[in-house]
C-alpha cells in the first residue's frame, strides 16, 4: 500500500464560534490534537495547515502556513497537498471530532480521489484527494475557482454513498457555540472549574467553583450576583478572564468547554 | 499664568545660589509637567555626555499644572536625572506633600546642579551643613519636620550606590539611582516650603471636575487597588506563570502558598494610607517580624521574596522595610541579590547570598548600603557585576540598558517585553504599562507580533500624558478617553483650549524627547533588547507547552515599534521638529530662545 496523508484544514477565521475551533476542548485536549491523534492511527504522517500567525495547540504533525489568506478551503488543500508525504490524502476541517479510523480508512480504501455523499451534498471537506492535485488546486485558483469539488472532478472522484459507509457522523461539524456545547456535553459530563483571583475570591469567599459546560455568559453568571463580572456581551471592565492562564476572553457568547478552566482576575494588575 | 507658575527653580550647590529661571508658556504648554517637563529640562541642563555623578550633573523635579488643584491624585511630582545605573535618561514620580510643598515655592520644577563643599541640607534657599550624614532617610525626615516638607537620601545614596532612592513622606523615588546622584552632590536633603496658591481659570469648574473625579475614583475601576493593593499581584503572576522566581529561572514560586497565606494575603492584616489629595488610598502597611511595619506593594514583595527564593513573609516585609531605611531601590536590590545568588549556585562568586536565606538577603542590603565586602561589588547594579565577573554573567543578569527588570516574565508578556526592550529607562513597567495589553484579550501573550508593538504605542503614550499631567496611573481605569477628559481638565485649570489631539501630540513628543536624550548620550540600537537568558531559555507556562521569545520574534515586536513611530529601522528618531507638529516645534524653540537669553533672577 502507498503511503497515506492527512491534511487537517485549521486556519479558519471561527467568526460565528468567537474563539479558535484547534483550541475547543475535546476529550480532555484541544479540539486540533484531537483530531490530529484520530488521523495520525490511519496514515503516515499529517499536514495541519494554519493561517500566517495563527497559534496552535502543540501536535505531533507538520505545520504549514496557507498565505492566501480569504481564497477559501481550495487554497488551504492545496497547501496541505504541496506539503504531504502520502499519493493520497484525507482532507478534514479541524471541527470535525467525531472522526473514526474505520470511516477514514473507508475512504482512502477506494484509493483514488473519492468524496462521501450524505444527504445530496458532497463532503469535500471528509474527502480524499492525490496529492497530484497540488499542482491542478493552483491553475484552478489562479482562473479564479476556488470551490474543493472542482478539484475532486478533475480527478473524476468516485461518490460514495452514505450506506457504504460507517460512522458518518464522522462529517458532523459545528459552526456556532450552541453546535459545539451541545456536541460537546454530549461526549463529555466534566465540569468548567472557574477559578476566582482577587477580589472575586474575596467576595465569593472560595477559591473555585466547579459549573457545567456553557457559554461564558453562563459560567461568569453561575458565581452568583456578589460580583459584578457581567457587562452587556462582554466581561465587565473591572475584571479579566482568563482561559487555562493561556489566553485572555472578553465575549460573553464564546462556548467553554467541559473540562476547562476559567480564571477570573482583576483586570486592573499593574503596580 | 493660570495652573503654572511659568518659571522654575535652580539650585547651584557649588555657589550655594537658588535662581528663579522663566519657563515660556509655548514651553510649558508643550510639555506640561511631569516626565515631560522633566525631560525637556534635564535636555537643556545636563552637558551632553556628563557623568551623572558629576556636579554638573542636574537632577530635576518637577510638578504639572495640576499639583495644587483639588483633583485627586494631583499630588505628584517627576524626579528626571541620567541614571548612574544606566547612563541614560531615568523618570520616576513619586507623591505626596512634597509636591504640594515645592510647586508652592511659585515654581514649575527644581533644578539641583552642582555639589556641596561638605554634607548639607538645602532649606529656605540656603545650605546648611547637616549631622544627619549617616542617618536613614526617615529619621532626617523627622529631623527636619516642621521646616517643610523633606526629600531625603539614606546612606545608599550617601555611598554611591547605583541604584539608590530619594525618600520623601515614606514614598520612594528608587528606579534608576537618582539617589546616588544626589549623594555624590552632598545633598542629604532639599527642604521645601512656601505659600504660593496654583491659580485656577476656572475654579469653579475644577471643583466640579475635582467631585466627580473623586467620585470615579472611588469606583469598581480602582477597586482593587483600594481592597487589596498591588500586592494581590502575587497569586495571580504565579497562576499564570509569569512571576519571575530564583532570578527569572521559573514563572513559578513553589513558596508562593507560604507566603501569600502565612502573612502577604492582600488585604489581610494590613493597614491602609494614602497620598495627599488621593482618595484611592492604595497604600497597604504589613507588619515585619520585629513589630514594625512596611509599605508593602507587589514590586517590592516579587524582587526581595520569589526573585530570591525566599517564602518567608516577615522576611519579606523586613527586607521592604530595611530598603527603604537604607535608601535602596527594591527593584533594583531585589534583582542585583537574586543575580548573585545565582552567581553563587554556579560557583561564579564566592560568598555571596543564597536563594531562600532570608539573613543572607538582609546582609546583602546591609553590605551594598555600606558599599562592604561584595556588597561593594553588586552596589554596582547587576550588570556592572556581570561584566566584572564575566564567565557568560551578563546573560543571566536580567536587566535592560543596566535596569533590572521588575516582576513580569517577558517570556510570558510579550508586549511587556517589547516595553522593557525599548524603554527610555531601561527594563521598566511603568513608563509603557505594557503589561496592561498582556493581560487582555488584546493580544496574544505569548505570541508578540506588530500589532503588540502598535498597541505597545498606544499605551506608553498614553502613560507619556498620565505622567505629564501628572495624575496616578491607578485612576486610569476611570476614565473613558484620557486624552479627551484631560484636555477638559487642564482647560479648567490653566484656561488653555487644549485638545484631544494636542495632547496625543504632545505625549508622542515626551516619548521623543527622552529617546533624543538617549541617542546624544550614546545610545546604540543593540541597547534596546534583552539579556540573553530570556532568548536561550524557555519557562514553565500553564496552559501552553511553554512560554519562550525568540530573538527573530522581538526583533520583529521592535522594528514594528520603531516603524510606527517613525523612527528609522534601527530606532533613531528623526532630527528635532522633522515630525512635531508646528506648535510643539514651535513652543520648542521659542522656548529654548528665551531661556537662552534670559537672565536669572535671583531668588527672593
Amino acid at each position: 500500500m502507498s503511503a497515506r496523508s492527512g491534511i487537517v484544514l485549521c486556519g479558519g477565521r471561527s467568526s460565528r464560534m468567537g474563539r479558535a475551533k484547534a483550541w475547543l476542548p475535546w476529550g480532555g485536549r484541544p479540539m486540533l490534537a484531537h483530531v490530529v491523534a484520530r488521523l495520525a492511527e490511519v496514515v503516515d504522517d499529517v499536514v495541519v495547515v494554519a493561517a500566517p500567525g495563527q497559534v496552535l495547540p502543540d501536535v505531533p504533525a507538520r505545520i504549514v502556513r496557507d498565505p492566501h489568506e480569504g481564497c477559501g478551503p481550495l487554497a488551504g488543500i492545496r497547501e496541505g497537498l504541496r506539503h504531504a508525504a502520502g499519493d493520497l490524502c484525507f482532507v478534514t476541517a479541524t471541527d470535525a471530532p467525531h472522526l473514526t479510523v474505520a470511516f477514514v480508512e473507508a475512504v482512502l480504501g477506494e484509493g483514488r480521489a473519492a468524496a462521501p455523499v450524505i444527504d445530496g451534498y458532497v463532503q469535500v471537506l471528509s474527502a480524499a484527494y492525490p496529492r497530484a492535485g497540488a499542482d491542478v488546486a493552483k491553475t484552478l485558483l489562479d482562473s479564479g475557482r476556488r470551490r474543493p469539488l472542482d478539484l475532486l472532478e478533475h480527478f473524476d472522484y468516485l461518490p460514495i454513498p452514505a450506506e457504504r459507509l460507517p460512522d458518518i457522523a464522522s462529517v458532523r461539524g459545528f459552526n456556532t457555540p450552541d453546535e459545539y456545547l451541545v456536541a460537546a456535553r454530549a461526549d463529555d459530563a466534566r465540569p468548567v472549574t472557574v477559578e476566582l483571583m482577587g477580589r472575586a475570591r474575596a467576595r465569593i469567599g472560595q477559591p473555585e467553583l466547579e459549573v457545567p459546560a456553557g457559554s461564558l455568559r453562563d459560567i461568569l453568571g453561575c458565581v452568583g450576583t456578589r460580583v459584578a463580572l457581567i457587562e452587556g456581551d462582554l466581561v465587565a471592565p473591572p475584571y479579566a478572564v482568563s482561559l487555562e492562564g493561556r489566553v485572555f476572553v472578553r465575549d460573553l457568547r464564546i462556548p467553554i468547554g467541559p473540562g476547562e478552566h476559567v480564571i477570573v482576575l482583576d483586570a486592573s494588575v499593574g503596580g | 499664568m493660570y495652573g503654572f507658575h511659568g518659571a522654575y527653580l535652580r539650585i547651584d550647590l557649588t555657589r550655594d545660589e537658588s535662581t528663579r529661571i522663566p519657563l515660556d508658556p509655548g514651553v510649558l504648554r508643550a510639555h506640561l509637567g511631569g516626565v515631560g517637563l522633566g525631560a525637556w529640562l534635564l535636555d537643556r541642563e545636563a552637558p551632553v555626555g556628563v557623568d551623572p555623578l558629576a556636579p554638573e550633573a542636574p537632577i530635576v523635579l518637577a510638578f504639572s499644572p495640576l499639583v495644587g488643584t483639588p483633583l485627586t491624585t494631583s499630588a505628584k511630582f517627576a524626579v528626571v536625572a541620567k541614571s548612574p545605573l544606566t547612563g541614560m535618561l531615568s523618570d520616576g514620580l513619586s507623591s505626596s506633600d512634597f509636591a504640594l510643598a515645592g510647586k508652592a515655592m511659585g515654581v514649575d520644577a527644581i533644578v539641583i546642579v552642582g555639589r556641596c563643599a561638605e554634607p548639607s541640607i538645602w532649606r529656605a534657599g540656603r545650605l546648611e551643613a547637616t549631622d544627619q550624614w549617616g542617618a536613614s532617610a526617615a529619621d532626617t525626615e523627622r529631623a527636619l519636620a516642621g521646616t517643610g516638607r523633606v526629600i531625603a537620601i539614606g546612606i545608599a545614596g550617601e555611598n554611591g550606590v547605583r541604584f539608590a532612592s530619594l525618600s520623601n513622606g515614606g514614598r520612594h523615588a528608587g528606579r534608576g539611582g537618582i539617589g546616588a546622584v544626589m549623594g555624590a552632590k552632598r545633598l542629604k536633603a532639599l527642604v521645601v516650603a512656601g505659600d504660593v496658591a496654583t491659580q485656577l481659570a476656572d475654579p469653579a469648574r475644577v471643583r466640579a471636575q475635582a467631585l466627580d473625579l473623586a467620585r470615579r475614583s472611588l469606583g469598581e475601576a480602582t477597586a482593587k487597588y483600594r481592597e487589596l493593593g498591588t500586592l494581590a499581584n502575587l497569586p495571580v503572576f504565579d497562576r499564570l506563570g509569569v512571576l519571575p522566581t530564583r532570578n527569572f529561572q521559573s514563572g513559578r514560586f513553589d513558596g508562593i502558598a507560604r507566603l501569600v497565606e502565612g502573612g502577604l494575603a492582600a488585604g489581610h492584616g494590613s493597614t491602609r494610607q494614602s497620598c495627599a489629595r488621593c482618595t484611592i488610598g492604595c497604600e497597604h502597611r504589613y507588619a515585619a517580624a520585629d513589630g514594625s511595619t512596611a509599605r508593602v506593594e507587589y514590586e517590592s514583595a516579587f524582587a526581595l521574596g520569589p526573585l530570591c527564593g525566599i517564602d518567608d513573609p516577615a522576611a519579606v516585609v523586613e527586607a521592604i522595610g530595611r530598603c527603604d531605611a537604607l535608601g535602596l531601590d527594591t527593584i533594583s536590590a531585589g534583582g542585583t541579590i537574586a543575580f548573585a545568588m545565582e552567581c553563587g549556585e554556579r560557583g561564579w562568586l564566592a560568598d555571596g547570598p543564597r536563594f531562600g536565606d532570608a539573613r543572607s538577603l538582609l546582609a546583602s542590603l546591609d553590605a551594598i548600603a555600606a558599599r562592604r565586602g561584595v556588597g561593594d561589588l553588586l552596589a554596582e547594579g547587576s550588570r556592572r557585576a556581570a561584566l566584572r565577573i564575566g564567565r557568560g554573567a551578563l546573560a543571566i543578569a536580567a536587566q535592560v540598558k543596566g535596569l533590572e527588570m521588575p516582576g513580569y516574565e517577558p517570556r510570558g508578556l510579550h508586549a511587556q517585553a517589547l516595553g522593557f526592550a525599548v524603554g527610555t529607562r531601561g527594563a521598566d513597567h511603568n513608563r509603557s504599562s505594557a503589561y496592561e495589553i498582556d493581560f487582555s484579550e488584546k493580544a496574544d501573550r505569548l505570541h508578540g507580533d506588530s500589532r503588540t508593538a502598535l498597541l505597545t504605542i498606544e499605551s506608553e503614550d498614553r502613560a507619556a500624558l498620565i505622567d505629564s499631567l501628572i495624575l496616578c496611573k491607578f485612576l486610569r481605569g476611570a476614565f473613558a478617553d484620557v486624552y479627551a477628559e484631560s484636555a477638559e481638565l487642564l482647560e479648567a485649570v490653566t484656561g488653555m483650549d487644549f485638545s484631544a489631539a494636542e495632547l496625543r501630540d504632545l505625549a508622542t513628543r515626551v516619548v521623543t524627547l527622552r529617546k533624543r536624550f538617549n541617542v546624544r548620550e550614546g545610545w546604540k540600537p543593540a541597547d534596546d533588547s534583552l539579556p540573553d537568558r530570556f532568548f536561550d531559555e524557555a519557562v514553565e507556562s500553564p496552559g501552553a507547552p511553554t512560554a519562550r521569545l525568540s530573538r527573530e520574534r522581538l526583533g520583529e515586536m521592535i522594528r514594528a515599534y520603531y516603524v510606527a513611530r517613525g523612527w528609522s529601522p534601527d530606532g533613531y528618531p528623526p532630527l528635532p521638529r522633522e515630525r512635531e507638529d508646528a506648535v510643539g516645534a514651535e513652543a520648542d524653540a521659542a522656548g529654548r530662545m528665551q531661556a537662552e537669553s534670559l537672565r536669572p533672577e535671583p531668588l527672593g
